[in-house]
Order: structure tokens, then C-alpha cells, then sequence
């Protein structure tokens, strides 16, 4: 039997020696271990024979066996075989992946960093009446300041509230929770709303905001700026600059635009074009050209904002002595373009996988 | 609004550049669209907002001007004219809400001319075109003062002159010679025969002032807003004048503004004043004391204002400013402001001018909310729609966003009931809001189609519209589709199953059911609910709306997949091996799946899986068959099964099935 066991191993590492690709290992496998292998044949014979025996070479046979896996596993491993080698450099192959619309990216992030200074995200609807849209909201009926909101209007019949329509903006939100829910307040609502405008390039008549307002005994205008200032870093780069431009609103007093430093040209206003695009544009030296994103004006508009009307608080049942908000609105889309230069607004409807596949 | 930098000089010395001066006043809330140099002049197009109804002309301006750069302004009232009251005609009007004040003077022996050319050139610098001395110089005052003013020819109006509601059914026919229908919603000027103007929007061409004209009805007046918004939308009409009314014109300035074109035609046009008349009383400017203190203003907006600049800038502003205390001032608005009335009023007007740039930054703490509840309701949702989005992204689906209304026509090419119509769109598509996502999810993959995608996965999370006993409904809806020619429906059913477990709802299934535009389809359900379904879009419809590829859809209401899903707890697993069998089975179509594995299920306690491995097309197979192969997993928790004891369930099943009527095992 020792002797059977030697001559086995001794084959074994003859094959070893001389067969090297991955086929032939397979052979070995089944030839010295599988299940009609010598081995198995050695294994076999261990019942019959005595007690002592048994135990020796039973225990030498599964030595072997350990051993002789070790050594095919150790070839295979170290790859000491001639496998024909697949040429890598056919092209990849890229996976089917699924993804999320850059709106709904760019709107989670926004609300996460508002989320991070303590907001709470609040979905409001769609479908509002007159009051909630316009008059909590001081926009008076038939007032000239009800030209900015041009609104769709619902074959639904009509409420205490007045007529049913389309949001135009977020803020109906913002009364909603004021009346449901009593200060402090910290709230940030997303969503679609509706204006019947033309659509072009940079007009949609259905769009997405994010409206944010707090509602606290000691909040102040600095507070606003300073948690749209974190937005504007956190969002779009550290070096950025506000500038917060007077502005009228009917429910905020005082108000404000913001404009953001051209995230573009940095505020240069023009900026030199690189060699690379002179070389396209078929000129030898580097020219300076007016930045096309901020037309030249180096500041970019990208939100209202201000202090809420003492009127509005009112409304919503607050008491304006005691309490103070602020609030703001911008719009998903015009953000996205921003910040990923994306030149039409219908792209994002548009839905081509050319599109949804670069976010 | 444009002006004209010179225009403002005769009224202002402005010595810092324009650009800078374009740059300081957009700092201060009038924000220059545009800046453009016009000869020796400089032309600023700025925004009005509707609060700033002073700004709407040149003394208005000058005088924020002044206010922002802390300079006076050199205004001088027009001179007084002399003449006797004006009896040749009355002046009527029947509702003192929609005309409180109307005032008239007359000229006669007007030379009518070409208009001055030093004031031709200021109105084209403010974007109005010349006519003629007199029209000239009731714009010129209008742009100074902001009261538009209109002359009639006074030989053209018949009898005297009223301010009433017009009848239904007259007719007006306007100096840019277009005739409208009247209704009751529109204010006119009526002599006793005609209309002669639309009240303060357009004048008729039936007075209208031309080269024969040799007296002249000078008109100046207050007007409602209001009425004339209403009567100039329902005209469909928009004008210089009807846009300074709709944002209101100051009584105090009308006085100054008729004065003046009336001294200008005696000057300019050799007219000879023949007096004037008024109807109405002039209203009364509504002001009252604002307390300001300064503590309050400080702590508004976050930054220490000194005393002596508050003072300073609202003084420049107009106001009148009285000390009440050490802290407190009283404070008397100008006349001119009537969007000043509040405390909060005054901050803005302190702080613009001011500077917000000079208020700080600061991150406020936000105490831990007190209506946490609300917050986390509405929060939960919000994390819903983003758990579910994340889901459908890693099962290989795109998101896509499309528009929430639906056209017409793919209402009625999928048959589908406008259940929430748009009163007034603006384009064919937006006839209603849509009742489900499959039109917006069509078309996406037409679009896609059409430019050489193929095998699309799509996604939307949008809400789709209806109507319930209680109103309105918007449902949070999730629609899934394969499109294109090498999709698989069952995959499709078993996105659906992962999402389900991934939501931990238990107790789902699906039913076959009827659906409109689909082949066959599915019904997603718990219990009694039906969640949502699962389609093959009917060839129809795939023909209908042009699509290049198959499409199998599916739509589930998310609101309901929120209520049901749970939490997850972890499930043991069996720790023993997982053994299967095969089976090739020859169906009849009319014997469904279902059938035989519910003859399976009964047959086997330790069943853990079933797969179709294999589907056969070979033509020996009879067209009333489908063939496949099916995979039959079995598994024990407790042990290992034996070859023998496959070997029996899985003989058990074979006797079972081969038994059963339209089964061949093969």
C-alpha cells in the first residue's frame, strides 16, 4: 500500500510537471482525484483491510489526496499554466444601468443641504385654490402684481377658497404649514408648478421650484442671507459670492433677487478663451470674449427672497409681534442649467437617453 | 420703463458715470435691464415693480435718484394760468368709484405742427413715437409726471361729456384704427352721441387730434385701477396710459401735469387758454404716522443702524421724520408713496438704501421644531418617493420627468376620461391633467425610438389627476417600462416582485385582468386593493401613437405601496442545499401557468423555487402550445434532502401534471 501511495504521488508530479494549460490540469483532476481515480480505487480497498491499517493508511490516503489539491490548486492559482490569453483590448462592453433625472438629483440636493441646517422637506399640492395661491400670499384679485403668476385654471368646482388652479409657485405651501402647525418653523418644499407661458428655450409652461421659510421669535434678515449663502457653497463652490439686489414682492417685506457671482467667467465678466478653442474657432491667439452664460454682467440671478410679510404671518394665524420668517423660492431647472450648462429647458422633458444618461 | 438721462438731468445734476449710476440704483431696488448710449444721451430700461408705481415717471425717478446718490432735486411746479371756468360743456360721471376726479381745460386756436424736436427726442429715448405739438406734449407731461393726460378735438364732441359704464354692444373704434364690441366691463368717455375714448386706456379716433384740428379738450383724471385693468384686459388692449392707471397715478401730480400741457400748447402750439373744469373731488392722499424704532429696525434685519444715517436716508426719501424719543421716531411718508404704510415698510426703505450688502451673514439656529409631527408626516412622503426612485434606478430604470397634462388627442387615442380639465390653456396639449403616466411614458419612448434608442427602461414618479367624492385626488403614481424588441414581459412582472419585497409588502398577487390599451394584463393586488398594473401595450395603440418597438408597462399608485410597505425583519434561511429537477412541458393555450403550479405547490412540501429555463420555438411544436422547460428548485429547512426523496416529489409532480388535461410532459 506505501508503496502504491509513492508511485501515485510520483505520477502525479510527473503529470504536474509536464502539463500546463487548464485543460490538462482538468485531466489530472479527474485522473488522480476524481471519482474513478487511482486514488479512489486505494480509497476502496481501505475496508478491507485490518484495524491497524486502516487507521494508517486511511489517514495516509487523505494526506495524499490534501496534497496533491493543494499542489493542482497552487498550479492553477499562480497561473504557471499556458491558458490562451484573451485579447483585452477588444472594446468594453458598458452595462445597462438605470439613474435618476438630473432634476431629481439636483433637487435632493438642495433640500439635503437645507435639511443639514435643520429644515424639514414638506410636499404641498399641485391643486390649490385662489386663496392659498394669491390672497394669504397678499396678491390682491385683479392686481397688477398677479401679472408675474399667470395661472392655469381647473374645471373643478369652486371653494370657500375661491377657484381651483395650477400652483405657480411653491409658497401655498409655505401657508399651509404656517396654518397647520404653530413656530418654530424651518420647512423646504419642492415641487412642479405651472404658468402658461410660452415655451423656448429658457421657458416652460411646467417647472419645478423649491420654496424654503423659517418661522421663529428672534429670526432676522442676516439669518436669510447666511443660510442662502451656506446653499450657494456647499451647492456650487466655496469661492462663490451673493449679492442680494432690493426687489418687490407682495409677501415678503423687505425683499430681495440674489444673484450669484458667474459661476462661468467668476465674476470676470469676459474670460480668455482657451487654445484649444481659438484653434477651433479658427484664430491663432487667445481671445478675450464676453462670458455668454452671464451675457457680461458677471452676476447670475437665481432666487427671490425676503423677510414674510407681517400680512402673510397674519393670514396664517401667527402673530406677527411675536414671530418672524423668512422665505425663499427658486426654480429646479433654471439651478440645473447653472450649474451643469445646460442651454435648453426643454431637455429636461424631453427625456432623450443621450440626455438622461450624462448625470 | 426706459428713460432718458437727460430727461432726469433737467431736474438733477448727475455727475457719476452712467454705468456706475446703472450699477447704484440696481443696488437699490431699481434694477437696469439694459444700459444703452444714444447720441449725447443714455438710455436705462428698468424694471417697475408693480409696488413703485412712482417710478413710472421722470420726476419719480429723479427723485429716487436723489434719494440714493443724497442730492436735491431742482423741481419747479408749472406756472399758474389765468382764465375763466370752462361752461361750453358739462362734465358727468356716473360712478365716482371708477372716476373719483376728472378734470378738463381748453385751448383754442391750436396751431397743430410737428412736435418739438428737443421733446420728440426725449420721447423716442423713452420708447414713445412723435405725432404731432399737442399728442407730443400730453406725452412729455404724462413721462414727467406720470398722469396720462388726453386731448380731444373739443369741435368733434358732441354735447357734453360723460364718464360712464359703456352699453353692451357699442362699439369703439380706436386711433389704431380698430373697432372693439363694448361690454358693461369697460369705462368710457361719451359725449352725448359716441364713445370718444376707452377711460384711460386709448382715445378714439372720432376726436382724435390731426392737422385740422383748432381746439383742443385736454383731459386729465383719476381712474379705479381696478376698472381700468378689467376694461383694458377684456379690450385686449395694453397702452402706455392704461398701464400707469392699473398701478394707480397720483392725484397730486394731475393738477401739475394738466397745468403744464396746457401752458405748453399756449407756449409751443400759440393756443390761447380758454379755461377749465373739473368733476368729482380730488381724493385724499391716505397717509399716516409710522412709528419706527430703531431697536425693532436693528434686530429686523440683523445689523445696528446708526440714528443720525436712518434719519439721513428717509428725510432724502421725503419723509417727514419726528423724534419721538432717543429710539423712536415718527415718521410721515411722502405723498407720492403709497406702497410706504407699515412698520416693515420703512425697514425695507432704510436697509435698500442702505445697503443689504452691509447686513451680515449669519446661520441661525433652528430650535428643534415644535410641530414635529407635521414635519415628519410630510417628510415621510418626501423619503418615500426618494426610497422608491433609488429602487427603481438600481432594478436598471431611467428616470425621466415628463409634462403633468395631456393633449386632446392622446386622451382620446387611449381613451381616457379628462377628469380635470384646464379652463384656459394656452396650447392644444394642455387640454386636461393627466389621469395616468402612460401618454407622458409613450411619448418619451417615441422620442427615443425615433432617434435610434433601443431597449429602453424607463421610469416616472410623477401624481396623476382626478376627481373623488371630496374633491380633487392627486395620486403619487409610479409608472415602469420596457420598450423596444427584445424586452421580456416577465421581467418585467419580476421588477415588480423585487420591488414589492423591497417595500416588505406581504400577501401581494397578481390577477389577470381586462385593461384599455393593453393586449392582456395583470392586476397588481393586496387583499381587496388593486395597486396598480402590468401591461402589453395593445398593437393598436403601439400603432397609434407611431412606436417603433413593444412596450410592456406597468403603473402602481405609490401612495398605496407606502401605506402597505413595512419594515423588514431579517428571515432565517435554510442552511441546506438547494436541490432541482427538471421538467419539459408542452401546454395547451388554454391552460394557464397558474393552473399547474398550483397542482406543483399542492404536491410539495419542500418546494423553494420555480424557473422557466428554457422556452422552445421549434416548428415540431404545435401552434396551440407553448413548450418550455421548467426548473423545479426543492429545499428543506430542517435538512439535507436525499436524491431519493427529489427524486420522489419531483415523480409525484410528473404523475400530477401528465394527468392533467392539456399538459404533455415531453
Amino acid at each position: 500500500m506505501e508503496e502504491k501511495i509513492k508511485q501515485l504521488f510520483q505520477e502525479f508530479n510527473n503529470r504536474l510537471k509536464a502539463d500546463n494549460d487548464a485543460k490538462s490540469l482538468e485531466e489530472i483532476k479527474t485522473d488522480f482525484l476524481g471519482r474513478k481515480s487511482s486514488l479512489a480505487k486505494l480509497f476502496s480497498q481501505i475496508p478491507s483491510l485490518s484495524k491497524e491499517e486502516k487507521a494508517v493508511y486511511g489517514k495516509a490516503l487523505n494526506v495524499l489526496k490534501n496534497k496533491m489539491t493543494v499542489l493542482l490548486e497552487q498550479k492553477l492559482s499562480t497561473g504557471q499554466m499556458t491558458e490562451p490569453k484573451t485579447d483585452l483590448t477588444f472594446p468594453s462592453r458598458i452595462p445597462d444601468t438605470g439613474s435618476l433625472h438630473v432634476l431629481t438629483k439636483v433637487n435632493r440636493q438642495i433640500c439635503s443641504i437645507f435639511e443639514n441646517i435643520g429644515f424639514s422637506v414638506i410636499e404641498g399640492t399641485e391643486i390649490e385654490d385662489e386663496w392659498h395661491n394669491f390672497e394669504a400670499l397678499n396678491i390682491p384679485l385683479d392686481h397688477p402684481s398677479r401679472d408675474a403668476f399667470d395661472t392655469f385654471y381647473l374645471d373643478i368646482p369652486e371653494s370657500k377658497k375661491g377657484k381651483y388652479l395650477l400652483r405657480s409657485h411653491t409658497s401655498p405651501s409655505q401657508i399651509r404649514v404656517m396654518k397647520n402647525a404653530k413656530p418654530p418653523l424651518a420647512v423646504i418644499s419642492p415641487g412642479r408648478v405651472y404658468r402658461p407661458d410660452e415655451v423656448d428655450a429658457t421657458h416652460s409652461f411646467m417647472f419645478h421650484q423649491i420654496e424654503g421659510f423659517a418661522v421663529a421669535e428672534s429670526l432676522d434678515f442676516s439669518h436669510l442671507k447666511g443660510v442662502l449663502l451656506q446653499f450657494a457653497h456647499t451647492f456650487f463652490s466655496p469661492d462663490v459670492s451673493l449679492r442680494f439686489r432690493p426687489h418687490f414682492f407682495p409677501f415678503t417685506e423687505p425683499s430681495a433677487e440674489v444673484d450669484i457671482s458667474c459661476i462661468i467667467c467668476r465674476n470676470k465678466k469676459s474670460f480668455v478663451q482657451t487654445d484649444k478653442s481659438c484653434l477651433l474657432a479658427g484664430r491663432r491667439k487667445p481671445q478675450t470674449a464676453k462670458c455668454s452664460v452671464c451675457k457680461g454682467k458677471g452676476w447670475l440671478e437665481i432666487l427671490g427672497c425676503g423677510m414674510i410679510h407681517p400680512d402673510v404671518l397674519k393670514a396664517c394665524g401667527i402673530s406677527p409681534k411675536k414671530y418672524r420668517g423668512f422665505a425663499f423660492g427658486m426654480g429646479v431647472e433654471r439651478i440645473a442649467m447653472l450649474k451643469y450648462g445646460v442651454d435648453d429647458i426643454r431637455l429636461f422633458y424631453e427625456n432623450d437617453v443621450r440626455f438622461l444618461d450624462q448625470f | 420703463m426706459r428713460f432718458s438721462l437727460n430727461f432726469i438731468k433737467e431736474f438733477l445734476d448727475i455727475k457719476i458715470e452712467p454705468e456706475r449710476l446703472s450699477q447704484v440704483l440696481t443696488m437699490a431696488g431699481m434694477e437696469v435691464e439694459s444700459l444703452q448710449k444714444l447720441g449725447s444721451d443714455w438710455v436705462f430700461d428698468i424694471e417697475v415693480t408693480t409696488n413703485r408705481y412712482d417710478w413710472l415717471s421722470i420726476t419719480g425717478i429723479s427723485r429716487e435718484i436723489a434719494a440714493v446718490l443724497g442730492k436735491k432735486l431742482k423741481l419747479k411746479e408749472p406756472p399758474a394760468l389765468t382764465g375763466k371756468i370752462y361752461k361750453a360743456r358739462s362734465i358727468k360721471i356716473e360712478d365716482s368709484q371708477d372716476c373719483p376726479y376728472y378734470i378738463a381745460k381748453v385751448l383754442r386756436q391750436a396751431k397743430v405742427a410737428p412736435g418739438d424736436l428737443k421733446v420728440q427726442q426725449f420721447l423716442a429715448n423713452c420708447g414713445l413715437t412723435s405725432v404731432n405739438n399737442v399728442v407730443d406734449i400730453t406725452n412729455y407731461c404724462m413721462l414727467k409726471w406720470g398722469n396720462p393726460l388726453h386731448a380731444f378735438d373739443e369741435d368733434k364732441i358732441e354735447g357734453n361729456v360723460c364718464v360712464r359704464r359703456a352699453r353692451k354692444g357699442e362699439i369703439f373704434l380706436g386711433i389704431d384704427d380698430k373697432e372693439r364690441e363694448l361690454t358693461g366691463q369697460n369705462l368710457v368717455i361719451a359725449d352725448d352721441k359716441k364713445v370718444i375714448a376707452l377711460a384711460g386706456v386709448m382715445g378714439s379716433k372720432n376726436t382724435e387730434v390731426t392737422s385740422q384740428t383748432k381746439n383742443v379738450f385736454l383731459e386729465a383724471a383719476v381712474f379705479s385701477p381696478l376698472t381700468v385693468r378689467r376694461s383694458r384686459r377684456a379690450a385686449g388692449l395694453d397702452t402706455e396710459a392704461s398701464y400707469r392707471f392699473e398701478r394707480m397715478v397720483s392725484s397730486d401730480n394731475l393738477e401739475c401735469a394738466c397745468r403744464e400741457a396746457a401752458f405748453l400748447m399756449v407756449k409751443k402750439c400759440s393756443g390761447i387758454y380758454a379755461g377749465g373744469c373739473f368733476s368729482g373731488k380730488k381724493p385724499a392722499a391716505k397717509r399716516k404716522e409710522i412709528i419706527l424704532d430703531l431697536d425693532k429696525l436693528s434686530g429686523y434685519l440683523g445689523l445696528m443702524y446708526p440714528k443720525a444715517k436712518v434719519k439721513k436716508i428717509l428725510v432724502s426719501l421725503g419723509c417727514r421724520v419726528r423724534e419721538v424719543s432717543s429710539k423712536v421716531f415718527s415718521i410721515m411718508p411722502p405723498r407720492l408713496r403709497f406702497d410706504i404704510g407699515k412698520e416693515v415698510d420703512v425697514y425695507e426703505e432704510v436697509s435698500r438704501i442702505f445697503g443689504y450688502d452691509k447686513i451680515p451673514s449669519r446661520i441661525p439656529f433652528l430650535p428643534a421644531s415644535a410641530c414635529a409631527k407635521i414635519q415628519a408626516g410630510g417628510q415621510q412622503s418626501y423619503c418615500f418617493n426618494n426610497k422608491l426612485k433609488d429602487y427603481a434606478a438600481l432594478l436598471g430604470f431611467k428616470e425621466i420627468v415628463t409634462y403633468s397634462v395631456e393633449s386632446k388627442e392622446d386622451l382620446a387615442r387611449l381613451q381616457e376620461e379628462a377628469t380635470v380639465r384646464i379652463i384656459n390653456p394656452l396650447r392644444k396639449q394642455e387640454a386636461s391633467l393627466r389621469p395616468s403616466l402612460l401618454s407622458g411614458m409613450l411619448g418619451c419612448l417615441r422620442h427615443n425610438f425615433n432617434r435610434g434608442m433601443n431597449e429602453l427602461k424607463f421610469f416616472e414618479l410623477a401624481d396623476t389627476y382626478g376627481l373623488g367624492k371630496s374633491g380633487f385626488l392627486e395620486i403619487p403614481s409610479l409608472a415602469l417600462a420596457f420598450g423596444g424588441n427584445n424586452q421580456d414581459f416577465f421581467l418585467l412582472k419580476g421588477s415588480v416582485e423585487l420591488l414589492m419585497k423591497f417595500l416588505n409588502i406581504e400577501g401581494y398577487y397578481f390577477k389577470e385582468a381586462e385593461m384599455d390599451n393593453f393586449t392582456n394584463s395583470l392586476a397588481l393586488c393586496v387583499g381587496e386593493d388593486v395597486l396598480g398594473f402590468v401591461g402589453k401595450l395593445d398593437q393598436a395603440v403601439k400603432k397609434d401613437f407611431d412606436l417603433k418597438g413593444e412596450v410592456f408597462f406597468c403603473q402602481i399608485n405609490a401612495g398605496s405601496l407606502q401605506k402597505k410597505s413595512s419594515q423588514a425583519f431579517f428571515k432565517q434561511f435554510s442552511a441546506y442545499p438547494v436541490v432541482s429537477r427538471d421538467i419539459s412541458i408542452a401546454l395547451c393555450r388554454d391552460v394557464r401557468f397558474k393552473e399547474i403550479e398550483k397542482i406543483i405547490r399542492s404536491k410539495v412540501n419542500y418546494l423553494s423555487d420555480l424557473q422557466v429555463v428554457d422556452v422552445y420555438k421549434d416548428k415540431n411544436i404545435p401552434s396551440n402550445q407553448s413548450a418550455f422547460t421548467l426548473r423545479i428548485f426543492y429545499q428543506s429547512p430542517e435538512k439535507t434532502l436525499s436524491s431519493e426523496e427529489v427524486d420522489f416529489f419531483h415523480n409525484d409532480i410528473r404523475k400530477a401534471l401528465s394527468s392533467y388535461k392539456g399538459v404533455v410532459l415531453r
